[in-house]
């Protein structure tokens, strides 16, 4: 082989658009594929998936552990049940009435909570939970207490002289499908944003990027709130699925779920999130791990996550992405 | 009236006396460790389980229960030491909750699944009344007032004059300076978390006559009620928190008799959080220890 011939390379297709449609294909045709169970499964991770990427935005890009998302989630299941069940107002109207009543209950439990950093910010939302069940439990005449919010109605939409009302596993499946490619594009534009890098910057160093200029404090506050309404609109869909809402919404077994799925996919990455709430939430449910099982699985993920995977699974999917790109 | 307030008061100071024996090992934990021990209620429930069982399938008295419960709970503390809390020194505060919140569900879960979830009941413990200036207290409620004491002047003489205390408070100063001297950092972890559970386990196995049922999840509920108490003691501080869990257990059962019974659980909390907004580093402390 003389020294002018090059080694011929391998040519590696990119294959990146051909799987893209595959996925897509795959999740538009989901309901036709598996049982009504996988379809059930997979809208519980859908419904998962949207506090969990509220969670990444605080956890995984601004560098603030939370336990405060099951509150979030709960208020926003608690808006949407109250207005569907008392005034019949349609999905839309639910969807962001959660989302601002959760967003504005993130403010005045932020402003405190903001002020305190590692465990003590921890404990704190970790107190909202639990002080929301109680709220939830005993302001009888709003919640109806222990009884919580039953027969709320299935989502409907009314537009002009048009009213479609969303019935059946498989146009649910639709919904949230809508909602979480919504939620995850939302995500997206505020990561790719200016804002997005001065999170990240709060995330490396909140003194370094206090010193550049960026306004951390509010920074923090706003990113809260827009977790928060992240939750809220989870919220919204677990009520009108599940059609119950009970005072146990507000319970630290989801605010676990949701650091599992952040944490597990690989915090700080959009698609890591998305994966997390597919294999945690919607594998567990789909292959009908008894509850208490799950919680054993989930406690043996965290120990793993935190001594030895740190990432998550997100290097794996970077290189998964990266390999089927044809990039070395 | 004023006979009732002062009832309500020395149940309350019961009601301390088992949250500060669970909160001290949590706070000594925190001294050596630099972490929030998420997981220090389940070794609450893991004792009294233990006695429960010795009870109930092992036929055992009371006393005995007692012994194998906190045994019990030591093995498992063990265990968990040398897998999880050693890993933990020097680790980010972050790994340090997330860690120990996996041990509790772990724990918590392996404890319903083998067991099953229901409520359970707890047969032994003395629990007949006798009367001291016109209280009739149940002789229980003496014994864990007793025994809370006798920790408490234990621990402190421990921490004070032994060389495992003076090691534990070394750590909790500076845990580059004590490698330097030689000082077995991991070490002195482990023992201070199995001391610090199996005190745990010994205050579950002394509150479960009065509280007569045994659960999977109710160490949960001693895991939110002890970490107000070890913030308001100011973290790492013992008598501090001696102090912050008879304000509490009095606070509680002042608010369950004139308020409500359904907001008992919520006073930890509320307090909780208004201490962290005013004074982070606890009611007792002069200075902030982290």
């Amino acid at each position: 082989m003389s020294l002018t011939e090059t080694v011929p390379q391998a040519r590696r297709r990119d294959l990146r658009i051909p799987l893209a449609v595959v996925l897509i294909v795959v999740a538009l045709g989901a309901p036709y594929m598996g049982s009504r169970y996988v379809t059930h499964s997979l809208i519980i991770a859908l419904i998962f998936m949207l506090p969990a990427h509220g969670l990444n935005l605080l956890v995984g890009y601004t560098g603030l552990l939370s336990l405060a998302q099951a509150a979030f989630f709960g208020i926003g299941a608690y808006t949407a049940g109250l207005l569907a069940v008392t005034y019949g107002t349609p999905f839309y109207v639910n969807l962001i009435a959660a989302a601002l009543v959760s967003g504005a209950a993130a403010l005045p439990l932020g402003i405190p909570a903001l002020r305190l950093r590692s465990t003590s910010f921890v404990m704190c939302t970790l107190g909202f939970v639990i002080i929301g069940q109680a709220i939830a439990k005993n302001w009888v005449s709003v919640t109806r207490g222990d009884m919580g919010l039953s027969s709320i109605p299935k989502p409907y939409f009314e537009l002009g002289p048009l009213s479609f009302t969303v019935s059946g596993t498989t146009n649910f499946y639709y919904l949230a499908l809508a909602v979480g490619v919504l939620a995850t594009l939302a995500v997206w534009a505020i990561v790719r944003s200016p804002a997005g890098r001065n999170m990240v910057a709060i995330r490396e160093n909140e003194t370094l990027a206090e010193s550049l200029g960026v306004p951390t404090w509010h920074y923090k506050l706003i990113v809260f709130m827009i977790s928060a309404m992240f939750a809220g609109v989870g919220g919204c869909l677990y009520a009108h699925y599940l059609t119950v809402v009970s005072p146990l919404t507000f319970q630290m077994y989801y605010s676990t779920t949701m650091l599992i799925i952040v944490l597990g996919g690989g915090a700080g990455m959009i698609s890591g999130t998305v994966f997390g709430s597919l294999l945690f939430v919607g594998l567990t449910e789909a292959l009908r791990v008894a509850p208490e099982v799950r919680m054993i699985a989930y406690g043996a993920c965290l120990l793993v996550l935190v001594f030895w995977f740190k990432q998550g699974f997100a290097p794996l999917i970077n290189r998964f992405w990266n390999a089927i790109g044809g990039v070395k | 009236m004023l006979s009732t307030v002062l009832e309500q008061v020395v149940n309350g100071i019961v009601t301390g006396s088992v949250y500060a024996i669970v909160a001290v090992g949590m706070t000594m934990i925190f001294g050596v460790l630099r972490a929030i021990n998420f997981a220090h209620g389940e070794y609450y429930m893991l004792g009294t389980f233990g006695a429960w069982f010795a009870i109930d399938y092992l036929g055992l008295s009371y006393e005995a229960s007692i012994v194998v419960g906190v045994l019990a709970t030591i093995v498992v503390a063990y265990v968990v030491g040398q897998l999880v809390m050693r890993r933990m020194v020097g680790a980010p505060a972050e790994s340090g909750v997330l860690a120990t919140l996996g041990i509790a569900l772990i724990l918590q879960n392996t404890v319903i699944f083998v067991f099953g979830g229901g409520y359970k009941f707890f047969s032994g413990g003395y629990i007949e009344p006798i009367s001291i200036f016109g209280f009739s207290l149940a002789q229980q409620r003496i014994l864990i007032l007793v025994v809370c004491l006798v920790v408490f002047v234990g621990l402190e003489l421990m921490v004070t004059y032994s060389r495992l205390g003076m090691a534990m408070r070394a750590v909790s100063q500076n845990v580059e300076c004590c490698e330097v001297v030689g000082i077995d950092v991991p070490q002195v972890v482990l023992r201070t978390f199995i001391l610090g559970a199996a005190l745990a386990a010994l205050s579950g196995v002394l509150t479960a006559p009065v509280n007569v049922s045994v659960y999977g999840g109710m160490g949960e509920l001693i895991t939110f009620k002890t970490l107000p108490i070890i913030i308001m003691g100011g973290l790492g501080n013992v008598r501090g928190t001696f102090f912050a869990a008879m304000i509490l257990g009095i606070a509680e059962s002042l608010v369950a008799t004139y308020v409500g019974l359904q907001f008992r659980d919520t006073v930890g909390f509320a307090t909780l959080i208004l201490v962290l907004m005013w004074r982070p580093h606890g009611l007792f402390s002069t200075q902030a220890r982290f």
